[in-house]
């Protein structure tokens, strides 16, 4: 089964497993992972379910859409340009992520 | 979920609740009702009202529970059939179809210099108005209307025609009372509305601007659903921000500490988002159980007519400490304002830009001493549409 690490801000760390084809924001809003959102149910419009993707999955990520591109610059905590992404548009198994580990930021409002 | 329902609380009546105490001052009662169930029947509305932070997430979440196609919808009858009473994915192809022009991309190269043309015109027909003004006919009001009226692409129209569209059109989708000539009003806008896009796609055809019309008279979208989903955009489009500019500009003049703050390291965000989250410019809206079911422990029968009030979950004490105040120093949490899941308002960021980036600042930056006309307070009024309705005000 898919699986998602998120290590939370503040240290505490949540290992989900995902059914494959959800996301990294569906895992965290569906197993109550503190510090994503997730307002706009993931169409890439809201910016509140920002990650940091940690280094070794960087290269296994998908290509970066225009309108993730434009909610990237609105997130709330700054901006990392090689590991910041929208936890909606990371798609676990079918095709998409194995496993990915990711640092949670401090803020996304 | 036959187990869950057994289970499940029954849904306490709120009898006493009536609909002129609602517009009046919807919090006291919600803050009543909260103290004994998040869910609550309510005979005068015809509706179960949802007032808990946690149960309208989920309902906003759940569209296969809780659908926006509800039966017998007076929005429907009122603008037609728009994607915001649909549920995906029908609504999913429709919200797409709006692309980017709502999104921040598309306001920093086209709508930004907009909202600086019209709150120069709008700003000057305040101070021609002169102090003791009402901000919100002399300024919020036509500068969200002429704003929203160049968003979407009605060259053929004026920003007085925006905000008899919307404000009929909305009082369309709250005809609850069945007023005849509530209805006749909202037919007049929406036949003006249909006449103003047919002038209108084969100008935008040929002529193409970033407008949401030229972009949506370049998608196969049946022209039955461009029609509905323009006008769910007028009446939405309009008050959010004019409201959002109202309330948060009568918040601050009430609370001087807090301008001073807000002057001070331009936090003209954080004013915002509290306004917003304290007096919510849509407060409630509708759903309808898709079966028999469960919602925050309590049963939920099919068909069930729900009000999903963002107004009250905004003042949710379990998720916001001493809710009822304007504090925009709180603790950062989400608010529902703008509703949550796949509805969330497609005109967030256009809010977000014209009232946070433009109005609000430039406001108290060009009338020095603004503030509240101790002659004659605010009136405010609503509770499906909450909103300061008169603000007048003096500077210099």
């Amino acid at each position: 089964m898919p699986k998602v690490i998120f290590h939370r801000d503040g240290g505490a760390t949540d290992v989900v497993d995902v059914d494959a084809g959800s996301n990294v924001m569906r895992a965290a809003v569906q197993n109550g992972v503190d510090g994503i959102v997730g307002e706009c149910g993931g169409q890439a419009m809201c910016a509140t379910c920002h990650v940091y993707v940690r280094e070794p999955h960087l290269d296994a990520l998908p290509a970066i859409s225009e309108d993730e591109e434009e909610m990237l610059e609105c997130t709330a905590a700054p901006r990392d340009e090689r590991r910041s992404r929208l936890g909606c548009q990371l798609t676990l198994g079918a095709g998409g992520l194995e496993e990915v580990e990711v640092d949670v930021p401090a803020t996304q409002i | 979920m036959t187990v869950e329902v057994t289970g499940a609380r029954p849904i306490p009546a709120a009898d006493r609740v009536t609909i002129p105490d609602l517009y009046a001052d919807p919090y006291p009662i919600y803050q009543r009702l909260r103290s004994t169930a998040p869910i609550h029947w309510v005979p005068a509305v015809n509706r179960y009202l949802v007032i808990g932070y946690e149960a309208c997430h989920t309902v906003e979440l759940d569209q296969e529970r809780f659908s926006a196609d509800e039966t017998g919808s007076l929005m429907k009858r009122s603008m037609g059939h728009s994607m915001l009473r649909k549920d995906d994915p029908e609504h999913d192809v429709e919200r797409k179809a709006y692309g980017g022009v709502l999104r921040p991309k598309a306001i920093k190269q086209h709508w930004r210099a907009v909202f600086e043309r019209s709150f120069a015109t709008y700003l000057a027909r305040l101070k021609d108005a002169g102090p003791g003004a009402d901000l919100v006919s002399e300024f919020a009001a036509p500068y969200a209307a002429e704003n929203l009226r160049v968003v979407l692409g009605f060259r053929n129209a004026g920003q007085e025609d925006m905000q008899r569209w919307s404000q009929t059109l909305i009082d369309g989708t709250g005809n609850y009372a069945d007023d005849p000539d509530v209805w006749a009003l909202a037919e007049r806008s929406s036949a003006e509305v249909d006449a103003a896009i047919d002038e209108m796609l084969p100008v935008l055809r040929a002529d193409p601007d970033a407008s949401l019309l030229a972009q949506l008279a370049g998608t196969p979208m049946p022209l039955e659903s461009l029609r509905a989903n323009l006008k769910m955009t007028i009446g939405g489009g309009l008050n959010e921000p004019r409201d959002a500019i109202a309330t948060t500009t009568w918040a601050l003049l009430s609370h001087p500490d807090q301008l001073a703050s807000v002057l001070a390291g331009q936090r003209w965000s954080d004013a915002f988002e509290e306004s917003i989250r304290w007096v919510a410019p849509i407060s409630m809206y509708p759903r309808e159980a898709t079966r028999d079911t469960e919602l925050a422990g309590m049963a939920v029968p099919r068909g069930a007519r729900l009000g999903v009030v963002v107004g009250a979950a905004n003042r949710d004490p379990a998720v916001f400490t001493d809710p009822e105040s304007y504090d925009i120093d709180r603790p950062k949490k989400p608010h529902l304002a703008f509703g949550g899941g796949n509805h969330f308002c497609a005109g967030a960021w256009i809010a977000r830009a014209s009232v946070v980036a433009v109005a609000l600042p430039r406001l108290f930056a060009e009338l020095p001493g603004l503030r509240l006309d101790p002659a004659r307070p605010a009136v405010v009024g609503g509770w499906v549409f909450r909103g300061v309705t008169d603000l007048p005000v003096l500077w210099g």
